[in-house]
């Protein structure tokens, strides 16, 4: 397996690791987890877990990341490392333990109907280090949904990786429902080609901790970045979402929406990077992050950060904070539906913008279900 | 039966302390049109959310009883349970709650169990077509992006699929061109004409007559300064179109 990490190429993983700060804020009176000194203390020899792979496509490749590395090697190398960057904190962990995990590989103008689905599996209490590598070449249009299915105390850190050619149209949804005390760990980095399409939908619903950063990364002109995410910690779940778009070339879109609500005492925190460098003219960027708080010791911090050096873009950002609206629910209730079940309804609405995001019904009907049942709890 | 109808009594009322009703009488009986109208600011919408519960409204004296119900003791969605409606003048938008399931939802809650979701949905289209709207409606967010006639016509489809035993519209004519008007005057129509809406009872509550050509009123009642200062037949409402409220108040001694 020439490709995935030599010994050596471990041991700087593991030193990068270390030396890499996330630069996230320090734990407070809500947030009580250190990122810095953050370090999975299983097992890391990397042999735990399993991945299956559901691909209705001949066309396509996608198979285990070995597999990948192995016999598809030419097509896996012009991916696997071409995305993430040095101040990916957690991808190098990742990258350091790459043995399980997916590459998918959509041949040019070959456009799949059908979604490709990677699980990837834990036992209670073991961590996996699920490394997903997508390679779509011109004109190639693709939907992959992630599972994850986690055990009791299990831990993951991951990373995906996409990179495409020329006018390819990529969706990766993630949607993780994990037990209450397994922790979850994401580093997504997408790097489009010219006019291409890219869309992250990710949504964090379980897990004690969950930590995902989500990148597209512009170096050509006419791409259509997405991003979407939805959170709900919950009881004391934490949950640390960082999205990131750098516009590092001009005349591209992006589009980033958060909606979040916490309730219990779950914490929450957003940061959204949108970049524009000083030469990437005609930029147009949003970033649109709804946060609701649903209980007095629910917290939810929001930090958008804009860095524009272009004087000729579009740049929008719009955030909102707060409870449920009154004049919503006196509204609902004049009708004759009772308060519980308008703030149910209310709230699950607040979160369908972000749900439209994802593909297929039954995902969506999934996150409905798992949303409501978080808001009844 | 000498309990049926909506009868509010020596009501009073308060906002923030500033009290906006002082002493409302009326009774509407089953099948009866009543128009109330008043100058802005009279307390006309003070009336309708103190009926229907709106929590920022002190109701401090007085009662409000429909068919023998005592709505004042009620939460707001047990007062539309026991029958009333509030057709909102600034109803309130609500992203990703769809039309179609919110209308079910509240269908289920006043009238439970009678309908399944499919003969809901043929309901739903006919009482649509009455008010003139495309069936794309069904495909959007409560209120969402809709622009003013957009709301009333919604506020007004609720009222048809519900058919309260008595509605109360606030202001329903506002801001509506002579065809929205004409079709709010539809939709009444079609609510009295039908086996479910052929008791209902109505308050219109409104600043101008005109949607008063639209739907006869059998009895008008003029509101200025949280009173009412009289109670008529449809000729009043004519008297106020050609005369405006300013002799009404010299006449009645109401507060200027």
């Amino acid at each position: 397996m020439p490709n995935l990490p030599t010994p050596q190429e471990r041991d700087a993983a593991l030193s990068a690791f270390a030396a890499t700060r996330t630069g996230r804020e320090k734990p407070s009176q809500y947030w009580k987890i250190d990122l810095e000194t953050l370090m999975p203390n299983a097992s890391l020899d990397g042999a735990a877990g399993e991945v299956t792979i559901e691909s209705a496509s001949s066309r396509a490749i996608a198979v285990d990341l070995q597999t990948g590395a192995r016999d598809h090697a030419a097509l896996f190398e012009r991916a696997f490392r071409r995305a993430i960057e040095p101040q990916h904190k957690f991808a190098h962990l990742a990258l350091a333990n790459a043995r399980l995990g997916a590459f998918i590989y959509i041949p040019a103008d070959c456009a799949l109907d059908e979604p490709i689905v990677v699980r990837y599996r834990a036992a209670e209490g073991e961590t996996i280090f699920p490394y997903t590598v997508v390679l779509a070449e011109r004109g190639a249009r693709a939907t992959i949904i992630e599972r994850l299915e986690l055990g009791s105390a299990a831990l993951a850190c991951g990373v995906t990786e996409i990179v495409t050619e020329e006018s390819a149209d990529i969706t990766y949804a993630s949607a993780q429902f994990a037990p209450q005390d397994a922790r979850v760990i994401f580093t997504r980095v997408a790097r489009p080609g010219r006019d291409a399409r890219v869309a992250w939908a990710s949504a964090e619903l379980g897990a004690s901790l969950s930590l995902t950063e989500l990148v597209i990364t512009i170096e050509e002109p006419g791409v259509d970045a997405k991003i979407a995410t939805l959170f709900f910690p919950t009881g004391s779940q934490h949950v640390d979402i960082v999205s990131s778009v750098d516009h590092r070339i001009g005349d591209a879109t992006s589009e980033t929406l958060v909606k979040s609500a916490a309730a219990g005492r779950g914490q929450g925190r957003y940061l959204g990077n949108i970049r524009i460098a000083a030469h990437a003219q005609h930029s147009d960027a949003s970033l649109r992050d709804d946060a609701l708080l649903l209980s007095q010791t629910a917290h939810i911090d929001s930090i958008p950060a804009l860095e524009i050096a272009a004087n000729d873009v579009k740049a929008y950002h719009g955030a909102t904070v707060g409870a449920l609206d009154d004049e919503s629910i006196f509204y609902m209730t004049s009708r004759g539906i009772d308060r519980e079940a308008a703030e149910r309804m209310i709230a699950l609405g607040f979160f369908e913008p972000a749900i439209d995001r994802f593909p297929t019904e039954a995902l969506r009907e999934e996150l409905r279900t798992a949303l409501q049942a978080k808001v009844t709890s | 039966m000498s309990d049926q109808g909506l009868r509010v009594a020596g009501l009073r009322a308060s906002v923030e302390g500033n009290e906006i009703l002082k002493g409302i009488d009326l009774a509407v009986e089953p099948g009866k049109v009543h128009a109330l109208m008043g100058p802005n600011g009279s307390g006309k919408s003070t009336l309708a959310f103190s009926l229907a519960g709106h929590p920022h409204y002190d109701v401090t004296a007085g009662s409000a009883v429909l068919d023998g119900e005592d709505l004042l003791t009620l939460a707001p969605d047990k007062r539309a349970r026991a029958g009333l409606f509030l057709s909102f003048q600034y109803p309130a938008a609500i992203p990703g709650v769809k039309v179609p399931n919110f209308l079910y939802a509240a269908r289920q809650a006043v009238r439970p169990g009678e309908l399944t979701p499919g003969k809901f949905r043929t309901l739903l289209l006919e009482k649509m077509d009455v008010l003139g709207m495309d069936p794309s409606f069904l495909g959007r967010y409560l209120n969402d992006g809709f622009s003013g006639g957009e709301k009333k016509r919604l506020e007004m489809l609720q009222m048809a699929v519900l058919a309260p035993k008595y509605a109360v519209l606030d202001e329903t004519d506002s801001g509506l061109d002579v065809d929205a008007l004409q079709d709010v005057g539809d939709t009444i129509q079609a609510l009295r004409a039908s086996d479910e809406g052929k008791s209902t009872g109505f308050l219109i509550i409104t600043h101008y007559p005109r949607i008063l050509q639209h739907i006869t009123p059998d009895v008008v009642h003029v509101m200025i300064d949280g009173r009412i200062v009289k109670t008529g037949g449809p000729d009043l409402a004519q008297r106020i179109e050609r005369e405006g409220y300013d002799t009404l108040r010299e006449e009645t001694g109401a507060l200027a």
